[in-house]
């Protein structure tokens, strides 16, 4: 689980990822449809990275991440909408405040979590499990916002400045924007992962008391590390609303958590850009074959998570990217 | 105070049949290092039981009987096929088990369809003492999970095989080494935990809608309630299972069973973090 090996997975080198984000920027060619398809998947995989920073790198196992990514989508909408007031009505605030807020939030909860001796592992898991749940359920009956019909209506991105308005509604030019947006997330997470932030990572994850003993505070590494998570999240599901124009309660609960947690871990956790893969894979296959499949397609899935799990617990992405030829295993 | 007892009945049959779905989930837990998210799908496999039976035109109790046959064979086929790869992987059996639980659930949809199912109680008698009146089937059920309660207890505090049980939970190595097959004694286990969901569910489904999102519904609550009792000892489900259930059924006299849930949720999540080795355990 642990020592040179993880080391090893996690390097994909950073001109190798950038090469298949650039492959990326192929998919308008393929139409509309897809390049609206891939917006999505996109942000998806952003989510994915978030949570791969923080199951994968910090070893925070978290059955609750779509709790950021909905409060980010929520609050998106909400001040993009107007809904705080007309004055505030602005897409750079609302990705601000989107940030801001899910990043508040996770700071809280986790202090809440890790403080003292910690919950940790499947304590963790079933805890966050429950708190996302209780958000759905909140959500789900909070009549100003929209309860269980969600908001709909939510505008798009507006890049305008100095009282010009360039609404990002086209399919083309969104999807460079958000391609180019989560470029920049990938490669701030590579640094973190390389820096010796991101070894400080790998020791508390690897082993708590001894980091502790060496003098970290663990307390407030993972904080850290929670808490960058949940602000990329938010700031994921942020562009998620605003791509798809419509802040639903599913965006924030038990369902889409645990979605996010099967790509990354098919991907495989520790590697960034596996996860990001993973789940644009997912989203991709569910999207060519999910009609043709129809409900055996989600069975299927629940299949081939199992046997991944139990054949591959690094990720088949993951286990694929650590035995390409010439690299050392 | 007709009213009142009403509730508290209610209140009582809830946290009977939660302490049934947490004690496999319990013993499996603490057995095996297995934490397992299929559990609810288990318990939901044994009201479909039911709903299958009634189908083919025999009666309630015939899948009543049914069910913890056809839960416990899917458990052992699950502990062949999946189980026993992952033993002490505890994270990992969290993953693959999900995997599971939404496999399991499709297949009903595939099967049964989304929608639900009602199953109509076999007792439609109720109980009369003055003014108070209530359905005797409820009563019934609370006797039979009584007594399977008590059941799994006798079977793990005083006999063999529960010896045996509880020296492979305690200490596995040391267990193996004295000559117990503790191959043997997981997937007994893993068994009759999964039979006991079974039943729960097939119990169960008169009173409650029998459909593929059911079992999370008792998953969460199964959980917190181990948690809060704390997973060490098996009376902590007792402890836990009345805290949980029983606080939630009381506070949907005032509150609206949403925010009741949500309430129980928060208090559960308040309790485990404070007290991490649950109300029983002991400190370590």
């Amino acid at each position: 689980m642990s020592g040179p090996r993880t080391q090893a997975a996690a390097a994909v080198p950073l001109p190798a990822g950038l090469a298949v984000l650039a492959g990326l920027a192929l998919v308008p060619l393929a139409g509309d449809y897809w390049t609206d398809q891939f917006a999505r998947y996109l942000l998806f995989g952003l989510f994915a990275m978030s949570l791969s920073l923080v199951w994968g790198r910090a070893g925070i196992l978290c059955f609750g991440q779509a709790m950021f990514f909905g409060l980010g989508g929520y609050i998106m909408a909400v001040i993009t909408m107007g809904m705080a007031g007309e004055w505030l009505a602005s897409s750079y605030l609302g990705l601000a405040v989107a940030v801001a807020g899910a990043a508040l939030f996770a700071g809280l909860l986790g202090y809440f979590l890790f403080w003292g001796r910690g919950l940790s592992g499947p304590y963790l898991a079933i805890v966050t499990l429950a708190i996302a749940f209780i958000l759905e359920q909140s959500i789900n009956s909070w009549y100003a916002l929209g309860a269980a019909n969600g908001l709909s209506g939510v505008p798009p991105l507006d890049l305008g400045a100095f009282g010009l308005s360039y609404e990002l509604w086209e399919p083309a030019p969104r999807f460079y924007v958000l391609l180019g947006i989560v470029a920049v997330v990938y490669v701030a997470l590579d640094r973190l992962v390389a820096s010796p932030f991101g070894v400080v990572l790998t020791a508390v994850k690897t082993n708590p008391e001894r980091a502790a003993h060496f003098g970290y505070q663990v307390l407030w590494i993972r904080l850290a590390a929670f808490v960058v998570g949940a602000a990329l999240a938010g700031l994921a599901g942020a562009l998620f609303v605003a791509t798809d124009e419509f802040a639903s309660p599913t965006l924030i609960g038990f369902g889409l958590s645990t979605e996010v947690l099967i790509w990354v871990a098919l991907g495989g956790k520790e590697v960034v850009l596996a996860a990001f893969l993973a789940a644009i894979g997912v989203r991709l296959v569910e999207g060519v074959f999910g009609e043709l499949l129809g409900d055996y397609w989600i069975l299927a899935l629940g299949l081939v998570f199992m046997a991944s799990v139990v054949l591959f617990p690094r990720g088949l992405i993951a286990t694929a990217l650590a035995r390409l030829p010439g690299r050392r295993r | 105070m007709a009213d009142l007892a009403a509730i508290l009945l209610n209140s009582l049959s809830y946290v009977l049949v939660l302490i049934l779905v947490a004690l496999g989930l319990v013993i499996v837990f603490g057995m095996m290092g297995v934490i397992n998210m299929a559990h609810g799908e288990l318990f939901m496999l044994g009201a479909y039981t039911v709903v299958a039976v009634e189908r083919t035109g025999a009666p309630f109790w015939a899948g009543v009987l049914a069910a913890p046959v056809v839960v416990g064979l899917v458990g052992l086929v699950i502990e062949w096929a999946l189980v026993r790869h992952i033993y002490r992987r505890t994270l990992d059996t969290i993953l693959a088990t999900w995997g599971l639980s939404i496999a399991l659930k499709q297949a009903v949809v595939l099967v049964f369809g989304p929608a639900s199912y009602s199953v109509t109680a076999p007792l439609q008698a109720s109980l009369t003492i003055g003014d108070f009146v209530y359905p005797a089937y409820r009563l019934l059920l609370m006797a039979v999970a009584v007594a399977l309660i008590a059941l799994t207890f006798l079977v793990f505090l005083r006999t063999d095989f529960g010896l045996q049980a509880r020296a492979v939970i305690a200490r596995p190595d040391t267990a193996a080494g004295l000559g117990i097959d503790t191959r043997r004694m997981y997937r007994l286990s893993f068994t009759i935990g999964t039979a006991v969901a079974g039943l729960a569910g097939a119990l169960v489904a008169p009173l409650i809608s029998v459909d593929p999102q059911m079992g999370l519904g008792y998953l969460i609550p199964a959980f917190l309630s181990i948690l809060v009792g704390g997973a060490g000892p098996l009376a902590g489900v007792l402890v836990g299972g009345g805290v949980v259930g029983g606080t939630d059924s009381l506070l949907t006299i005032w509150l609206s069973p949403v925010v009741a849930q949500i309430a129980v949720f928060a208090l559960a999540i308040l309790v485990i973090r404070l007290r991490p080795e649950g109300v029983l355990g002991s400190r370590r």
